[in-house]
């Protein structure tokens, strides 16, 4: 957390750093299947070891108001990684870009177009970025976590 | 803060325009090795009606290195060589499904279940194929595979000499194997690397590119994910089988002459030597003979006879035809040298046979 606050620090002036009322940290998991002794496949989440080309990831976004007034109309945006194919959220309640953010919406309703002129239904392959608009505002204190999958490339 | 927005979107907006070009993604192993995974989040929100945004960074990590190869004999079947020949190649393709560039170092396995061995053992000599897939004068002699990029395939050929003394259908098994290693120092080329440790587990090192080996299993002793790989070729032995047969004819003799002819002094005696190949056998090349006269009989000037036609070879063959050849030393295939008659056959293929036919006068 300390390196979160440093890299924050980077980012922002001061004065400006004085007037976020909202923490956010990114954390990534890579999944594993392992075999249990009995038998069974147990699917574990760990830091990220050596991660290789079609390894599952998840990415766990947390948000956290610690300023001293409620927040409203939160959304949340996150490009995907370059190296990083969008696989679903864990609640489906996400938009998503295909063009880079300009335009958004639910997977299924995006298109891109192809060469020849005609549109194509986008994939999860396309994804650039991924949004989430939380409707309630967020008290002082309060905390919560956006989850979505992704699998190297 | 508008203008702030405005710069998180330009950069967004390029990040996705790189996406398409990036030569991280030109191949279709994955992402390559030691690329950064890097996740940015962007909070937007009001507070009492004011617009903020707040950004995070995920700490970052590498790519790891997927190692993956596979060794593969090129073409099917064995390499068929006859004994004693030398520079014999098998052939095998040797391929990087690893995500980023590497050098193979290479090896052989000879079992020891077969009829032999090749040799030198275990020197043999690696060539990198020119692209016609065959071992010929424009490959190039490597010691190992020197920056073989992801995807990328190569055909070695691995030489050998046969040594002798092999029957038909011998075989010697072979088994090539490469074994990752890293490209070696800077950009690698021409620098032989050292081989690959397996990482996988490890602690991690988030900034370090790691080994996780994820090959199969081969055909020789390396095994799964030990970042070798390996395949077997066979040389099989196609020996020529001769047989020869020396018969002798009375052609005339002073008193009957060609009528029932005896054996007598000053009588004519053609001889025939007959080589014959067995069913199955190479091709004998280059089959020469030399018969020393005995000091009994004198040699009928101009009477040899090469590549003769032979029947029921064995002690009651017949033997007919052929090509006239001079006496003389070195102009042909046939020759009178000193007391010697020595000749050349032209080749003998399997389940055929030649002859050398020449006459003499009984003393």
């Amino acid at each position: 957390m300390k390196s979160l606050f440093a890299c924050i620090a980077l980012l922002l002036p001061q004065a400006v750093l004085a007037a976020q009322p909202i923490e956010l940290s990114s954390q990534v998991f890579v999944e594993r299947k392992v075999a249990k002794p009995d038998g069974k496949i147990a699917v574990i989440l760990e830091a990220p070891k050596t991660v290789v080309p079609g390894d599952d990831l998840v990415f766990v976004l947390k948000y956290r108001n610690v300023g001293s007034a409620p927040a409203n109309d939160i959304s949340v945006t996150n490009p995907m990684p370059k190296a990083v194919i969008f696989n679903g959220t864990a609640d489906g309640s996400e938009m998503v870009s295909v063009d880079g953010g300009r335009n958004w919406g639910a997977l299924s309703t995006l298109k891109l177009p192809m060469k020849n002129g005609q549109y194509r239904p986008a994939e999860v392959a396309d994804v650039t970025h991924v949004k989430w608009k939380l409707n309630q505002s967020l008290s002082v204190g309060s905390e919560g976590n956006l989850i979505f999958r992704g699998k190297v490339r | 803060m508008t203008s702030k927005l405005k710069l998180l979107v330009t950069s967004a907006l390029s990040t996705v325009a790189l996406l398409g070009v990036n030569p991280a993604f030109a191949a279709d192993l994955g992402t390559d090795a030691g690329t950064d995974i890097d996740n940015t989040v962007t909070v937007n929100f009001n507070v009492g009606g004011t617009a903020q945004t707040a950004e995070t960074g995920s700490d970052s990590f590498k790519v790891d290195r997927k190692v993956n190869l596979l060794v593969s004999e090129t073409g099917n079947g064995n390499t068929v060589v006859a004994p004693d020949a030398s520079q014999q190649a098998v052939s095998f393709t040797v391929r990087n499904l690893t995500n980023d560039t590497l050098d193979f170092l290479l090896s052989v396995e000879q079992p020891t279940s077969d009829d032999f061995n090749v040799e030198p053992t275990p020197a043999v000599k690696y060539y990198l194929d020119d692209g016609d897939g065959v071992f010929d004068a424009g490959d190039t002699l490597i010691t190992y595979i020197d920056n073989l990029a992801e995807d990328a395939s190569v055909v070695i050929h691995v030489v050998a000499d046969i040594p002798n003394g092999l029957v038909t259908g011998d075989l010697a098994e072979l088994i090539l194997s490469a074994q990752a290693a890293d490209k070696g120092a800077g950009a690698g080329t021409g620098v032989q690397g050292s081989a690959l440790t397996d990482d996988s587990g490890d602690v991690d090192d988030k900034t370090e590119v790691q080994n996780v080996f994820a090959d199969g299993d081969g055909d020789g002793a390396e095994g799964d994910n030990d970042g070798s790989h390996s395949a077997l070729d066979t040389y099989e032995v196609a020996a020529a089988d001769i047989s020869a047969f020396k018969t002798s004819t009375v052609i005339s003799d002073p008193v009957s002459g060609t009528t029932n002819p005896k054996a007598i002094p000053g009588a004519v005696v053609e001889y025939c030597i007959s080589v014959n190949n067995a069913a199955g056998s190479a091709t004998a090349t280059n089959v020469a003979l030399s018969d020393i006269l005995p000091s009994t009989v004198t040699f009928v000037a101009g009477s040899i006879r090469v590549d003769g036609t032979v029947t029921s070879p064995g002690t009651s063959q017949t033997c007919s035809g052929g090509t006239a050849k001079t006496d003389t030393v070195g102009d042909d295939e046939g020759e009178l040298d000193g007391s010697t008659v020595k000749a050349t056959l032209a080749d003998i293929l399997e389940n055929t046979g030649s002859a050398l036919i020449f006459r003499v006068t009984v003393n």
